[in-house]
């Protein structure tokens, strides 16, 4: 059994149990307990709504700092592709690159080249899997899938993410050069708590094994110090192609597909995915999704408003004169696939009586509740109140509106 | 083989946005109980079709989904107005749904050849100026 990782965590002493996270959970994972947030862990999926929403900062995810990286012979930065559109339209992305190549790292790697790659892999992968394929690179959807829609299992690309490419790339090649494992620090510069928590997970991957991620918003304020004085040391362009992978429809365009979904936000995608599972969404090729507005450049870490960092973004692409070209080796098939998805039970028992058990006790109480959702009993919902108590989470005395002669 | 459990859902007449509600209470519940995800699939995608065949086609009438030990079934009764030839209803391709519904991706003629493939057992029944009933058994 696979142990699940979270990132966002809780700082007590800031919640004032005022309910707007309870309230605003896409997926219900949060309670109210003795007046503070508690969080069901088998439940969360890292989206990080709770961190936008929380008004007193009480919600953190916390990644790597750069001091993280110190104690590796080598050190390679994997920079997301939502950095580039952070400082404006003058600044260019070998500018960037250069810059944080002078925060202490031997390497940054060109994710967009991991973007090529697997832009090539699906335009094969997806005609393998069944219509509509999906693919995502957002962990927090995947974790979703696995949680609530593990019946879309058919339908999902089985490859994994350019971030992990690019890793497995890196490891690779300072393996062959002969440096030992441990030697090698590679971390991932992120836009969102979805991917610490990934990559919290993907430390115990021998293939892919990253040490660490950091916060696009920690490296933020040193880069903005450094990006006009940095050496002109030349550094190599990214790929344009590379760079359509930061916001929600670019990866559809990369790929040359025009009849694809891209859903943004949590919410839209749940409502999709009900959809795709009843069989509803039938003539589409492809579907991409995303946790965050108008995709990773929606991401919790970043800076730059999403729909301005989308224009910028746009304009690098339309400037740009360079891509990689990538040419497909079957070789990348077998090298970037990814296991299954994990299938997350939901049963509320082991046994299938004691479940069905539980179920009818909890529409009883269901029955007997206002149906309000006021939230004062700490569950997000009546029904989820309801589930609560069948599951011994709860107390039914917790509500105070228990209906007359409900028993 | 005894009931163990059962859920009921009404379902109105020409309820575009409401339609489909039924099916993903019984796809929650059906989770809950632990059944695997390959056989919610075709559960979920043969509810849904009978769901929406009330709403298309019928005056209104129910969802009903009764678990047993080793099987659910599903059962969608109207208030009719029937189905005169069930032979014909039940060819791919054949229907007879109004442009709008046709307009919004329904009235392929796909619903009950789909639901009778998803399905271990299918039985359907209707009486002209009464009912349509369909019930669909899958064994877990
Ligand atoms: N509940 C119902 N009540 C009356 N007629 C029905 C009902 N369900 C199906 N039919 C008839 O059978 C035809 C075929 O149904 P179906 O295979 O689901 O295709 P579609 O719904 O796309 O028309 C319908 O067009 C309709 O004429
Ligand atoms: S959409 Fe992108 S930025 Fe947002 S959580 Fe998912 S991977 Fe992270
Ligand atoms: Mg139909």
């Amino acid at each position: 059994m696979k142990e699940i990782f979270h990132s966002v965590s809780l700082i007590e002493e800031r919640c004032i149990g005022c309910t707007k996270c309870l309230m605003n959970c896409p997926v219900e994972a949060i309670r109210i307990k003795n007046g503070k947030a508690v969080i069901y862990n088998e439940k969360c999926i890292d989206c990080g709504e709770c961190i936008r929403v929380c008004p007193y900062g009480a919600h953190v995810s916390k990644g790597n700092s750069l001091n993280d990286t110190e104690g590796y012979k080598i050190k390679v930065l994997i920079p997301s592709v939502t950095l580039y559109p952070q400082f404006g339209q003058e600044i260019n992305p070998e500018e960037i690159n250069k810059a944080l190549l002078s925060l202490g790292f031997d390497e940054v790697f060109d994710i967009t080249f991991a973007c090529d790659v697997k832009a090539e892999i699906l335009k094969k992968e997806i005609t393998k899997v069944e219509k509509p394929a999906i693919s995502t690179l957002c962990p927090s959807i995947i974790r979703l899938i696995e949680k609530d829609f593990p019946s879309l299992n058919d339908h999902i690309v089985k490859m994994l993410t350019p971030i992990e490419i690019s890793a497995a790339l890196i490891r690779e090649k300072y393996c062959k050069m002969g440096y030992k494992e441990n030697e090698i620090g590679i971390f991932f510069l992120t836009p969102c708590p979805s991917w610490i928590t990934k990559i919290k997970e993907l430390k115990y991957n021998e293939k892919i094994g990253f040490d660490g991620a950091i916060a696009i918003s920690e490296v933020y304020p040193k880069l903005l110090k450094v990006l006009n004085k940095t050496s002109n040391k030349t550094y190599r362009k990214i790929s344009k192609t590379g760079l359509l992978w930061s916001f929600s429809g670019g990866q559809s365009q990369a790929i040359g597909i025009d009849n694809f979904l891209a859903v943004d936000g949590i919410k839209n995608v749940i409502k999709l995915f009900n959809d795709v599972e009843k069989g509803k969404i039938k003539d589409v090729d492809y579907i991409e999704a995303y946790a965050c507005t108008r995709g990773c450049l929606g991401g919790l870490f970043l800076i730059e408003n999403p729909f301005n960092a989308e224009r910028i973004a746009k304009k690098i692409i339309a400037n740009g004169e360079f891509s990689y070209n990538v040419e497909l080796h079957d070789e990348f098939q077998s090298k970037f696939a990814r296991e299954d998805i994990l299938k997350v039970n939901l049963k509320f028992a082991d046994d299938f009586e004691s479940a069905v058990k539980m179920i009818k006790n909890m529409n009883k109480i269901i029955n007997m509740l206002p149906g309000t959702d006021c939230g004062l009993c700490g569950s997000p919902s009546c029904r989820a109140f309801a589930e609560d108590v069948v599951k011994g989470l709860a107390n039914l005395n917790d509500c105070k509106f228990i209906k007359n002669g409900g028993e | 083989m005894q009931e163990l459990l059962s859920v009921k859902y009404d379902v109105e007449s020409g309820d575009f946005i409401r339609g489909g509600e039924a099916s993903s209470s019984i796809k929650k519940l059906l989770q809950q109980l632990g059944i695997k995800a390959d056989i919610i699939k075709r559960i979920c995608v043969a509810c849904y079709e009978a769901e929406m065949n009330i709403v298309i086609h019928s005056y209104g009438g129910y969802i009903e989904a009764k678990i047993f030990n080793n099987k659910v079934e599903i059962i969608a009764k109207d208030r009719g107005p029937g189905i005169e030839n069930i032979d014909l209803a039940m060819k791919e391709g054949y229907s007879t749904a109004p442009e709008y519904a046709r307009e919004m991706g329904f009235g392929g003629g796909m619903g009950l050849p789909n639901m009778k493939k998803s399905c271990d057992e299918f039985y359907i029944d209707s009486k002209m100026g009464e009912y349509t009933e369909v019930r669909m058994v899958v064994y877990f």
